[in-house]
């Protein structure tokens, strides 16, 4: 909302809420353009994009705003909703807007960081994403997808593994550093695997500072995510090929998750709204950004700070097989 | 009861490695060389 309203050539921002004096203290909160918008989002036919960033129903207020025309940008990270925002690509082309799915730290920001490095390559073999913390309301769909299996895409099929096995040690930039990450379900795999035709392999691991979670991953939390987000981190390993030459690129980011979230999703909007993405349909921010430099640069100014690795990686595959 | 005192002990054992393994144990090694370099804007162009 902050990102949105601080920025130029933004004329209003109705912000809605299933509590309207909390839309209304947000609206005050923040000042101008933001009003606060009596009724829900099925109403904003008048909009030029809506955003989606509340616990709610995203694929059911998509599909209401897709049916009068107006683009969305939905946060949810839950790959229930992103598979059913992925669906509306047909209407969406119909009717000459876009759906964004997946617009938050992770996916969103690790799909723009895996675009960026898959850039660099002739052939993109393999995409490998690994985060650290949750935010709200994508701590709750989080917790949720842990309880159940991981998915992960090989070879132009989906392969289930069990929550809890295939542990790797990945390596997000400081202050986060070294975590044990295990297999999880999240929409960036579908995301990834769409936007990459022939990708051999997507994977998604969540790492877990808890000992709790490290004991019995496979049950679902116990715990509400934290309120603010928290430190979250992000790092995204993709491998290719250059020629006949195999390499790889690992690009990271640590930054509060709701905050990262937030920008990511606000620089999609803007994006949506100034027709920079160049084509209409439902889609990841990995398959819809045409130039991921301009929008990471957007992000730099606002803040958001992305970090390459430069050196030897490790290997995920033989790793991740260990258990 | 013999049986059953040497079973309880062999799922208490496994038990107490498997808790070990998962909490001290890591998966993997971490990198010998390089480190995370900051992006800033003339990356971005």
């Amino acid at each position: 909302m902050r990102q949105l309203a601080s920025t130029p050539g933004v004329q209003r921002i109705a912000v809605g809420d299933r509590d309207p004096d909390r839309a209304a203290r947000v609206a005050r909160s923040v000042g101008e353009p933001v009003r606060p918008e009596v009724g829900d989002a099925a109403t904003w036919g008048a909009a030029d994009v809506a955003v989606l960033a509340d616990g709610g129903d995203h694929l059911l207020h998509s599909r209401r705003l897709v049916g009068e025309g107006v683009s969305v940008v939905s946060a949810s990270g839950d790959p229930h909703d992103v598979a059913g925002l992925l669906a509306l690509d047909a209407e969406a082309r119909q009717r000459g807007c876009l759906v964004v799915g997946g617009a938050g730290f992770a996916p969103g920001l690790s799909c723009v960081l895996a675009a960026h490095a898959a850039a660099g390559f002739d052939q993109v073999d393999e995409v490998h994403v690994a985060t650290v913390g949750t935010g709200r309301p994508a701590g709750r769909g989080r917790h949720r997808v842990r309880g159940g299996d991981a998915c992960e895409w090989v070879d132009g099929q989906w392969g289930p593994c069990p929550s809890g096995s295939g542990r790797q040690l990945c390596w997000f930039p400081e202050p986060v550093g070294p975590q044990d990450c295990y297999p999880d379900a999240t929409a960036g795999v579908q995301l990834l695997a769409s936007a990459f035709p022939g990708v051999g392999r997507v994977t998604s691991r969540v790492g877990s500072r808890r000992r709790r979670e490290r004991l019995a991953p496979h049950l679902p939390g116990l715990g509400r995510p934290p309120r603010d987000g928290r430190l979250g981190a992000l790092r995204v390993e993709v491998r290719g090929r250059r020629g006949r030459v195999h390499d790889t690129c690992v690009l990271g980011a640590v930054d509060h998750w709701i905050v990262a979230a937030g920008a990511t999703a606000a620089v999609a909007a803007l994006s949506v709204a100034e027709g920079r993405l160049g084509r209409t349909g439902a889609g990841g921010l990995a398959g819809l950004v045409a130039d991921p430099p301009a929008f990471l640069g957007e992000l730099w100014a606002r803040g958001v700070k992305v970090a390459v690795f430069e050196g030897t990686a490790t290997s995920t595959a033989r790793s991740s097989e260990s258990g | 009861m013999s049986f059953l005192r040497r079973t309880v002990l062999a799922l208490g054992v496994t038990g107490l490695v498997t808790a070990v393994l998962r909490l001290r144990g890591t998966g993997g090694v971490p990198p010998q060389t390089g480190g995370w370099r900051e992006l800033s804007g003339p990356d971005f162009r």
